[in-house]
């Protein structure tokens, strides 16, 4: 029994003698070595699977509506023109009814009138509401024998003014031109046109109206009563263009 | 016999003699102590979304602690250019028993819900889903996960679009690994990468306000492309516990959004003499000192300047401005508009809601470090949100949206749009 450890101590000398190491490190050494690996392998390989934990939410469906801005106009007891409607652009209709035709003479002194209601059918109320005359154009008369060669447009020619009313048709607010109820004032057809002829330059309205509700005018028009011969058969051809912005 | 046999044969010879033979050797006197019963526990970390003070949205009822469906942070109807749009409040809980290192939020994914279940094993083409939300690009990667199962499609052909009301997204064909039930999550991990699969989408208002024109009556107004979503601003602002900070949106890294505020006076202006103060109303959104401030009442209308120093932040009840005696009896009714704010986000084409999705989308989220005041944050703090009961459990943030109204520029094709987004919190440990 005594020889047996001699043995066993030889082979473990050479072991040693081999690596240079002692016996009783050795394991804990290679031990040690071995956790190492295990926990390297454990930190660069399995991190990434060790679960932290987390908790997650989401307000989901969350949503923002635009209104919308359109209106209709309608001319006396017409149909509604909408700015959306058949024959528009981008909210623009350009193919509403007219206010008077050549169908109807006007003689001097003479007034006509066309009521037109501005009804604010979009969500949005209208911050503002303005008018204004593109252009105003002298013609003749359809039909007319002997066109006197006027211009009802030029300074001296028609007479025009746009009168608010409440919806019964009583006069509110002159717009253009004076005190209401609007009187004819001289030249106040060209004095409108050279003065509210762009989106820039429009006529301002005031607020309103507000959604699903309408402003009610009535334009006026009349050849002066003092008018001369030189605007028989002569017309003038213009439109106005309402505009409402949010 | 090698060294190793006589050495296994040595330890099993005094392991029998120890066990057989030992066991008398004992000393007659003995002692023993045992602790039994020892355990450990692990925390929770759960989470609880509350919009506008309602009920928490939680995720312990869910099978992966993770809720897509909390309430929307904001709905809003009927919104014009350069008017307030309107806010919502999210109150973000921490509700389990650990601290959580980070807060973060970001735009959701494009998602949906599966609305017809997946068989495993069974190969589909189309993915039957509800609630899509958002714009599936053909070769999107397309996630399902229901508790811990998870499979991933690709998308197909022309993809999916909530704004053509898609109920199903077609895939390439699969065979999941898992079954999936009606409920599960499906997600487009790929979204957000660009304007053309974002989160965020359009489509016409099918109702008006009464009987006023909506979004479908309209011609002029197409939401190819979005556009709704590429104008609408977002801004979040925190306010946990009076302290203020911007984390995204137009000021975003200072105490206040540039967030919009539609309010009025809390009492009546006199016109006797100056006054340095307006009352008003709760604050709904940030008045930075400088701006100018606009009290109308019907054809009056009155500015004042904020005063040097004088921030008032989401919540405040008054603003401090130059002194000035107003030049009408402002009544209670009078609005008061910042027109600074205004004019700033009008010119604003950034801090829009497609950007938000793009940029800050699951791959661009948005932590949040605690708050130390106005401005300030602590970059370093351990705990972004802590335990339940830690007395900073909770995080309030007021998200907002403004339409801007861009000088010069026709909004008109935006009108009777309506765009749909989702903000996804979340919390680690």
């Amino acid at each position: 029994m005594a020889y047996r450890p001699v043995i066993g101590a030889r082979t473990f000398r050479r072991v040693r003698a081999g690596s240079g190491r002692t016996s009783s490190t050795w394991r804990a050494k290679q031990i040690l070595a071995t956790l190492i690996v295990v926990g390297s392998l454990s930190s660069l390989t399995v991190g990434g699977t060790f679960a932290l934990l987390n908790s997650q939410e989401s307000n989901a469906l969350s949503f923002v509506s635009s209104g919308t801005l359109t209106f209709g106009n309608v001319v006396n007891a017409g149909t509604s023109c909408f700015s959306y409607g058949a024959g528009s652009t981008a909210n623009v209709n350009s193919a509403c009814d007219a206010l008077f035709t050549s169908a109807t003479q006007n003689y001097p002194g003479v007034p006509v009138t066309a009521k037109v209601t501005i009804t604010n059918n979009g969500s949005l109320d209208a911050s503002d509401l303005s008018v204004y005359m593109p252009s105003c154009t002298n013609t003749v008369t359809p039909g007319a024998p002997a066109p006197g060669g006027g211009d009802p447009c030029a300074a001296g020619g028609a007479e025009l003014y746009i009168q608010e009313t409440n919806s019964s048709g009583s006069p509110q607010t002159c717009w253009f031109l004076g005190s209401s109820p609007c009187p004819f004032a001289t030249s106040s057809l060209n004095l409108f046109s050279a003065n509210a002829s762009t989106p820039a330059t429009a006529l301002d309205l005031g607020a309103g109206p507000a959604a699903g509700k309408s402003r009610y005018f009535i334009i006026g028009m009349e050849l002066p009563s003092n008018a001369s011969n030189t605007l028989q058969g002569q017309a003038a051809q213009f439109g106005l263009t309402w505009h409402i912005t949010s | 016999m090698t060294e190793l046999k006589k050495l296994l044969l040595g330890l099993m010879l005094f392991g029998a003699v120890t066990y057989f033979g030992g066991g008398g050797a004992f000393a007659s006197f003995s002692a023993e102590t045992s602790n039994n019963g020892s355990s450990v526990a692990s925390g929770t970390l759960t989470m609880s979304d509350s919009v506008n003070g309602g009920s928490g949205c939680l995720t312990v009822t869910t099978s992966n602690n993770v809720n897509p469906a909390c309430a929307a942070a904001l709905s809003l109807t009927n919104v014009a250019p350069g008017a307030f749009g309107g806010v919502g409040t999210v109150a973000i809980q921490n509700t389990g028993s650990l601290d959580a290192s980070k807060l973060s939020f970001w735009a959701s994914s494009v998602n949906a819900t599966l609305n017809g279940p997946l068989t495993a094993g069974v190969a589909v083409g189309a993915l039957t889903v509800s609630g899509l939300e958002g714009t599936v690009a053909s070769g999107d990667t397309i996630t399902v996960t229901y508790g811990t199962n998870s499979d991933t499609f690709v998308a197909n052909g022309a993809g999916a679009s909530a704004s053509n009301g898609d109920t199903s997204i077609p895939v390439v064909s699969h065979a999941p690994v898992s079954p999936y039930a009606i409920g599960a999550t499906v997600t487009d991990t790929s979204s957000n990468a660009g304007a053309s699969n974002t989160d965020c989408y359009d489509v016409k208002t099918t109702v008006g306000v009464g009987s006023s024109t909506k979004g479908t009556d309209l011609s002029f107004n197409p939401i190819a492309g979005n556009p709704l979503c590429a104008k609408m601003l977002i801004y979040v602002q925190e306010i946990t516990g009076g302290k203020n900070y911007c984390w995204l949106g137009n000021g975003v890294g200072t105490a206040m959004c540039t967030a919009p505020i539609s309010v009025n006076l809390s009492a009546p202006l006199s016109t006797g003499s100056p006054i340095t103060s307006l009352p008003v109303t709760s604050l709904n959104g940030n008045v930075k000192s400088g701006d100018s401030i606009v009290v109308s009442s019907g054809s009056n209308t009155q500015t004042f300047t904020v005063a040097p120093s004088s921030n008032a932040y989401y919540n405040a009840t008054s603003i401090t401005v130059n002194s000035q005696t107003p030049n009408f009896a402002y009544p209670t009714t009078s609005t008061v508009t910042d027109f600074s704010t205004l004019g700033t986000l009008n010119s604003d084409a950034s801090d829009t809601l497609t950007n938000f999705d793009t940029v800050h989308g699951a791959g661009g989220l948005i932590f949040t470090a605690p708050l130390l005041g106005n401005g300030s944050i602590d970059t370093n703090a351990p705990v972004q949100l802590g335990h339940s009961g830690s007395g900073s459990d909770t995080r309030t943030f007021v998200v907002g949206l403004y339409m801007p109204a861009p000088t010069g520029q026709n909004q008109n094709p935006l009108q009777g749009l309506k765009s749909t987004f989702g903000i996804t919190w979340h919390i680690d440990q």
